[in-house]
């Protein structure tokens, strides 16, 4: 073995810039594609991160067929019965945050706009995404306050200030007619217009009053230290609930366009990878063939001197082997330092980019993700691409003719 | 003497060109341990045909090879590969060493394939580059040998396996007068002291001048099998 070796080394080396230049085209198309998908991880992770903190959480508890049917009718419970499930796993959750949300009709004097009603707990959506951060004027409700805090958008669309009284009027809890009449103690601005021109904000009591909801919330967020383990957490917290009328979902439930977005982008991003090594498994191809056909005379000698075979085609599959894991080390040794610099000093956007990913509440730049998988995966791709080239020079050894290569 | 090679009626028809051509004539010989032969004869006249017959490298259409009992033509290829390995040494006109070995690696290659322990087979490469004269290139590459010397590396490899014979084609068509010459006495010492059968193709006269028997082949058919004493 060992002289198969030497002999597939000591080949590779005879022409070296031939060799380099096929080492480096591996090389770059394996940091290009780490990089890419380094990138396309980072971006994900923050769309991800900035969903769940803005809208999801990780887990919801939800009335068992809310998700289906998001109205006022399919809200649920929250007594004793989910405290005590949630209870058991207090070592998981980092924290809750409660909410009660709903469509209505908002009036000042003559004007009316569509706007959602949010009943909040102000602390614990602090601690979810810093919502007291966006006051603009006025400042956000405490617990025993009952004013309302209106998106900035809403409230110069119906001419409001601080201290003028919003009429709300909606649709409650079984159909109940919802009514309140509200000061206005606050205005809060987001970049995201949808929100700015809708957004109601009551104290989570308030709002139950106004829906006629009792102790009942639309949705419970559940936090945990990260998202790995929460399909596990959510079928433990599952079993403590009845399920007739509670239901615990993930985040990829509640948003499954935007799971399937996610997944759409990474398919476009393997396809692209893909490209790339599509050109460079013919760039080695091409580099694979002409080593072979040029020592044609060579391999007929080798056969005649009554070397087998299999050992030859051996010689010419570490050869390639060795070129792919050449490719691929370099490219894991230089991929490492390049991917964590721009994880750890991300690109930053100015202007009219950086306010588009600000309006999805993303922080405006670009981080890689560090993942140890994305390099596996694709030195693994650049090893079976490299495999396969190999395995059609073994086979050229297998069905060569010996004397005819010996006159070549 | 023990015979080592021997070929019953042996033909071979190219039948792969626009008209069928018989390069090789009901050919029935015996060459006998220790033998140096020159197969001579013009161009096309078969010479290569017959030592890639009788070294199992090509099959022929009608008649047998018997080497060491044992019809070669009849045996399959992996079988082949094992029996030039162990009974035949070939030298070839263009040298073809091995370019990424040294000459001592190229001349104990066979040995390596047949599984010699590696103190015998360094051994071995060194005696015989020392006997053809070139035991101060022990570490180097073929690239770096002239031709003579790469010829004589390739001899070296051919006998230091210690075949039952050797083939060589055209051995010193490469070759100048004196490289020639010098390679001609290493392989004539060495056929004496090894007591190795020698065959060769050639229409080098200097080659012929030196064998101890010649066979003329004239259109692919024995013309003259003639014995000299060279003694």
């Amino acid at each position: 073995m060992a002289i198969l070796f030497t002999l597939a080394w000591r080949n590779l080396w005879r022409n070296k810039r031939r060799t380099l230049i096929t080492v480096s085209s591996v090389l770059f198309t394996y940091l290009l594609a780490v990089a890419l998908l380094s990138f396309m991880g980072g971006f994900q992770e923050q769309l991800t991160e900035s969903m769940i903190r803005q809208d999801t959480g990780y887990l919801q508890v939800q009335d068992a067929i809310y998700l289906d049917e998001p109205s006022m009718d399919h809200i649920f419970e929250y007594g004793e019965e989910v405290r005590e499930a949630l209870a058991h796993f207090e070592d998981e959750i980092q924290y809750t945050v409660p909410r009660i949300r709903g469509f209505s009709l908002a009036a000042k004097e003559m004007s009316t706009r569509p706007a959602m009603v949010n009943g909040i707990v102000p602390e614990q959506e602090d601690q979810l995404r810093d919502l007291s951060g966006n006051m603009v004027q006025g400042e956000m409700f405490g617990q025993d306050d009952e004013y309302a805090v209106v998106g900035a958008g809403l409230a110069d669309l119906l001419s409001l200030g601080i201290g003028d009284t919003l009429v709300l009027i909606g649709q409650g809890f079984q159909a109940v007619s919802a009514t309140g009449k509200f000061s206005v103690g606050g205005i809060i601005e987001f970049s995201i217009p949808e929100q700015n021109n809708t957004m109601v904000y009551l104290p989570l009591e308030v709002a139950q009053w106004y829906f006629a909801a009792g102790n009942r919330l639309t949705n419970l967020l559940i936090m945990t230290d990260g998202k790995d383990q929460i399909h596990q957490l959510a079928a433990h917290i599952q079993e403590k609930l009845d399920e007739e009328w509670y239901a615990v979902r993930t985040w990829e439930e509640i948003v499954p366009d935007m799971v399937e977005l996610m997944e759409m982008q990474r398919l476009v991003y393997s396809l692209i990878t893909w490209v790339f090594y599509i050109i460079v498994g013919f760039g080695i191809f091409g580099t694979i063939l002409t080593m072979l056909y040029e020592r044609m005379r060579e391999f007929g000698i080798l056969l005649s001197l009554g070397m087998k075979r299999y050992k030859l085609a051996m010689v010419t599959l570490i050869e390639t082997v060795i070129i792919g894991l050449l490719g691929v080390i370099t490219g894991i040794t230089a991929g490492i330092p390049l991917v964590y610099i721009f994880h750890r000093f991300p690109i930053r956007l100015s202007g009219g980019m950086a306010d588009y990913m600000h309006s999805f509440g993303m922080e405006p730049a670009f981080r890689f993700i560090m993942s140890p998988g994305i390099f596996m995966t694709q030195g693994i791709i650049v090893f079976v691409i490299t495999l396969f080239i190999g395995l059609y020079s073994m086979r050229k050894i297998f069905v060569m003719d010996v004397l005819g290569a010996t006159r070549s | 003497m023990k015979t080592v090679i021997k070929t019953n009626g042996l033909s071979k028809t190219y039948t792969n060109t626009a008209v069928p051509v018989e390069a090789l004539k009901d050919i029935s010989l015996e060459f006998k341990e220790g033998e140096f032969t020159a197969i001579v004869g013009p161009s096309g006249s078969g010479k290569t045909t017959f030592l890639n017959v009788i070294g199992g490298l090509d099959k022929p259409t009608k008649g047998n090879v018997i080497i060491d009992d044992v019809d070669i033509a009849s045996m399959k290829e992996s079988q082949m590969f094992d029996f030039r390995l162990k009974h035949i040494g070939f030298v070839f006109q263009a040298y073809n060493l091995i370019p990424v070995l040294t000459a001592t690696e190229n001349v104990s290659f066979i040995m390596l394939l047949q599984k010699r322990p590696k103190e015998e087979m360094n051994k071995r490469a060194k005696e015989m580059l020392e006997q053809v004269g070139l035991s101060d290139k022990l570490d180097v590459r073929p690239n770096k040998l002239s031709g003579g010397q790469q010829q004589r590396v390739a001899v070296a490899r051919a006998l230091a396996s210690r075949p039952d014979f050797v083939l060589a084609d055209e051995p010193t068509a490469n070759l100048d007068t004196e490289s020639a010459f010098n390679l001609l006495d290493i392989m004539a010492r060495l056929n004496k002291e090894e007591n190795i059968t020698l065959i060769f193709s050639t229409h080098d006269q200097r080659v012929i001048d030196r064998a101890r028997r010649v066979i003329t082949l004239v259109d692919g058919a024995v013309d003259k099998d003639e014995a000299f004493d060279r003694d």
